[in-house]
């Protein structure tokens, strides 16, 4: 009983961290202050080939870059391959509004969900083609090439 | 039709804003988002590949992202945002705090419905203790000594961004292989 109570108390005093859930998900790398804030708009425009030139601002600037799944739950991307360069690291801004198979490990924190992407299993590349549908994101994104 | 359809789905949250339990004694700016609330309160900066994986190898160093272990309820917050204009997060005007107590003062994130919750948009930010404060502005200088060439370069910083130009020279505007015109012409 001692013993029992021993373990049950080194759980609750386990530090935040543990392995992490072993996932393999797939979805699109966005920018989350994008996605979150709705500071340029609903959801669906801030992905995509609409949004793809403010991804790479987004992400090269610092923004925290997330893996928005296939069932919509967005997971904070920490790491990429042993990449830990998550404020404008080069891995992740290449990969800006692709289409990636990542497997790696979820963990959970106060309500957010944070993956540690051990491999990218398959890029599948831009696939998302919504800018018929928004036009660019933001408006501006794309200058007038005749000035 | 769907970018008027996502304009006016974003327009009525903008009245939704209010105050949150960390509202008190913030003199935050509103950034008129859907879901914004004012929020001062005092954290720790902590690396966030440790504080969440316990990978503290490389704990606080540069281009990581860096987290508010939040002082009153052990919450950890996400700083996806500075105080800057567009495009710029806070971990450059973090790093020098990192590992250490302050107070910030800015704005929090609470949108159930898409799954945003404790992500926050730093303003302000002073050691505890410190009647100064700093504003969290200190992406674009960074940016600036690390690529002095591009930075001398006439326009915005995210214009002549190396790396941006060079991907969108690959790639184009949408990502997808389009000439700048052809992307310009799609998107009218």
């Amino acid at each position: 009983m001692k013993h029992a109570f021993t373990a049950a108390l080194a759980l609750v005093a386990a530090p935040a961290f543990a392995d992490g859930e072993t996932v393999t998900i797939r979805g699109e790398l966005v920018d989350t202050w994008c996605y979150f804030s709705g500071v340029m708009g609903g959801t669906e425009a801030v992905q995509g080939t609409a949004h793809h030139t403010c991804a790479l601002w987004c992400s090269a600037g610092g923004i925290p870059v997330g893996l928005l799944a296939e069932d919509g739950t967005v997971y904070m991307i920490l790491a990429i391959g042993g990449d830990d360069q998550s404020a404008s690291g080069q891995t992740q801004l290449e990969l800006a509004s692709h289409e990636v198979t990542a497997a790696g490990r979820v963990f959970a924190r106060d309500g957010l969900n944070y993956l540690v992407v051990d491999q990218i299993v398959e890029d599948h590349g831009i696939t998302n083609i919504n800018h018929s549908d928004f036009g660019s994101v933001p408006g501006f994104a794309i200058p007038n090439p005749e000035g | 039709m769907m970018k008027y359809i996502a304009l006016f789905t974003a327009l009525p949250c903008i009245a939704l804003a209010q105050d949150g339990p960390f509202s008190e004694g913030s003199e935050a700016r509103s950034w008129n988002l859907a879901w914004e609330q004012p929020a001062r309160f005092e954290a720790t900066v902590v690396d966030m590949l440790c504080e969440i994986t316990g990978d503290c190898a490389n704990e606080c160093g540069a281009g990581r992202q860096l987290g508010l272990l939040r002082a009153a309820d052990g919450v950890l917050t996400y700083p996806n945002k500075n105080n800057q204009g567009i495009f710029t997060g806070a971990a450059v005007d973090l790093a020098p705090f990192c590992g250490m107590q302050v107070e910030v003062d800015g704005l929090l994130i609470e949108d159930d419905y898409i799954g945003a919750t404790n992500i926050y948009q730093v303003q302000m930010i002073r050691t505890l203790g410190d009647e100064t404060w700093k504003t969290a502005d200190g992406w674009t200088d960074a940016w600036a000594l690390a690529y002095p060439d591009a930075a001398a370069q006439e326009g915005r910083w995210y214009r002549n961004d190396p790396r941006v130009v060079s991907l969108l020279e690959a790639a184009g505007y949408l990502g997808t292989g389009e000439t700048w015109q052809e992307a310009w012409e799609l998107t009218r």
